[in-house]
């Protein structure tokens, strides 16, 4: 049982990785990218390509990070005069688009078999001992990112963000070049996303273009309605309670006595009714966005 | 004479078939305070809009400071230190007043500002917020706040970005007297700085206690330059704002 919790802890990490990187594209700047997992998927191929090609670790992460980063001042600045909601469909579209990629280019991917054994961090540990000092390392990530937005967030960048989100208009008014801004920001965000691509491809041991299906996109995107858009911390909260509810699905099935088909549809149903039900009932999520009550009030 | 810190040549614009200004053009000195008039429609807002870089003129220049900024944005156009307000200014829900203040400012909130060490501005902004009667509703979210304090925050907001030239859109529309009053005294402070103001108004009362110089636009056109004191004895003002005079010749 504790490897299972250890199990679902690092995978709550990983993804808490990717909702920080989303929330502060969302939850912060208001921009509703719905092509997450295509900067997952470069940290993801970053890892499982160096792998392929004998490449270091290190340059396969370089890669993910410049790979990741290029992306993301690419996704903002395709479609950048669209509105929000358009935006975001320009997003899903690119995501896919690196999926279908992932599946067709054999000589590269992998193709739709993917790439797997790729060697996975601390490989001289035993099993055990490697996952809990995998476990540590992905929490150390989770808190260094953690800090690193509150870091983005809390200060004079931060409000720019806000503003942007909130009056575009008036931002431009006083002096803010809104499509600069949505530029760096989804760079230094993608990175964060990338991240965590790289740490699941070594956990994993394989990736596959599976894991970059548009709706873990969407699976992100209930971890931050559920915890909470425009704050770190609900972000984090979310994503812990979205993996772990998964985790223990199969067990309630057995408790109700449900066939094993019925795991999956949970998940689904969990992923789209937290969504409905916290959109419909309590839009700012568990832990909500602080109005004010910073340095500057 | 000093030279102009705007001028506007041939400035002319459409929607479609419409026609909304048709060769338009004057200047405005440093220091000026300029009373934009004339009814609903005649193209005053449109010409701010084109001034400040809302959409482009289909012809004609805009000169600031001795430079053509004619088809720039708005950011960049607010950047070379002329800003503005509108009309109905829409305010953040999820930025307290004195955030807001602090984001005025975009030369000290950008990305860089995440490696630059940030300067103390707390006394600047707590005396605008004295000012301007609105340090009561600092910790409040922005949109909470009434009209009338929103128009006054909205002065704040450009002032926060070291404006060479400010334009108001309509700054006493919906604002209560007692506010108004207080506006008044806040720019002519701000006019004893040196800041040129352009002012699009219809209070006659505003605008004889501020402005130096009135223009007037009537169909899209300038019909008047002169000193708020000769706007009543202008035919052509009192023509394009009361209709009488045409109607008259109309009926002769």
């Amino acid at each position: 049982m504790s490897d299972f919790i250890v199990h679902v802890t690092i995978m709550s990490g990983l993804y808490a990785l990717l909702a920080l990187s989303l929330n502060l594209q969302a939850g912060f700047g208001g921009l509703m990218n719905f092509g997450q997992i295509g900067l997952f998927a470069c940290g993801l191929y970053g890892a499982a390509i160096a792998f392929q090609f004998d490449l270091s670790a290190i340059s396969g992460f370089a890669f993910a990070i410049v790979a990741a980063a290029l992306l993301g001042w690419a996704f903002a600045s395709v479609g950048r005069n669209l509105q929000a909601d358009y935006w975001g469909i320009v997003t899903l579209a690119l995501a896919e688009v690196i999926r279908i990629i992932a599946t067709n280019e054999d000589w590269l991917t992998g193709g739709a078999q993917g790439i797997g054994g790729i060697r996975p961090f601390y490989f001289d540990l035993d099993s055990q001992t490697r996952q809990i000092a995998i476990l540590f390392t992905v929490l150390a990530l989770v808190l260094a990112a953690a800090l690193l937005c509150r870091h983005l967030i809390g200060g004079r960048y931060g409000l720019s963000i806000k503003i942007m989100r909130e009056e575009p208009q008036l931002a431009a008014s006083l002096g803010y070049n809104t499509i600069t801004l949505k530029r760096q920001l989804m760079a230094v965000s993608s990175v964060l996303a990338a991240i965590s691509g790289f740490l699941f491809a070594h956990y994993i041991s394989f990736a596959g273009p599976e894991q970059i299906d548009s709706s873990e996109t969407f699976l992100i995107w209930a971890m931050i309605v559920v915890g909470g858009l425009g704050n770190n911390i609900g972000a984090i909260v979310g994503a812990f309670l979205l993996q772990f509810a998964f985790a223990f699905i199969p067990f309630v099935k057995d408790w109700i006595g449900l066939p094993t088909e019925y795991v999956a549809a949970g998940r689904l149903f969990l992923t789209g009714g937290g969504l409905i039900i916290f959109i419909l009932w309590r839009q700012s999520g568990i832990v909500p966005e602080r109005v004010g009550g910073g340095r500057y009030v | 004479m000093s030279e102009p810190v705007l001028t506007l040549e041939g400035i002319a614009k459409s929607f479609g078939a419409n026609q909304i200004l048709a060769n338009v053009g004057f200047s405005i000195r440093p220091g000026e305070v300029i009373g934009l008039l004339g009814p609903n429609g005649c193209g005053k807002s449109t010409l701010l809009n084109l001034i400040s870089g809302v959409f482009p003129a289909d012809a004609g220049r805009v000169i600031f400071c001795r430079e053509d900024i004619t088809g720039l944005g708005m950011d960049r156009i607010a950047r070379r230190g002329l800003v503005r307000t509108f009309q109905l200014p829409s305010m953040p829900r999820r930025m307290t007043v004195a955030e807001l203040l602090y984001a005025a400012s975009a030369r000290k909130a950008g990305f860089r500002s995440l490696f630059r060490r940030e300067t103390d501005e707390k006394a600047e902004i707590d005396g605008l917020l004295d000012d301007l009667a609105l340090s009561h509703v600092r910790h409040l979210p922005a949109a909470s706040l009434s009209g009338g304090q929103k128009k006054l925050l909205s002065i704040a907001l450009v002032l926060r970005a070291s404006p060479r030239m400010i334009c108001l859109d309509e700054p006493t529309a919906g604002v209560h007297p007692n506010l108004r009053h207080h506006m008044i005294g806040l720019l002519q402070r701000i006019r004893a700085s040196g800041i040129t103001l352009l002012i699009i108004e219809h209070d006659m009362h505003f605008i004889r206690e501020l402005c130096t110089r009135c223009v007037v636009m009537d169909r899209g056109a300038v019909i008047a330059d002169c000193l708020p004191s000769q706007l009543t004895s202008n035919e052509q003002v009192v023509e394009a704002y009361l209709g009488n005079a045409r109607q008259k010749r109309a009926m002769a």
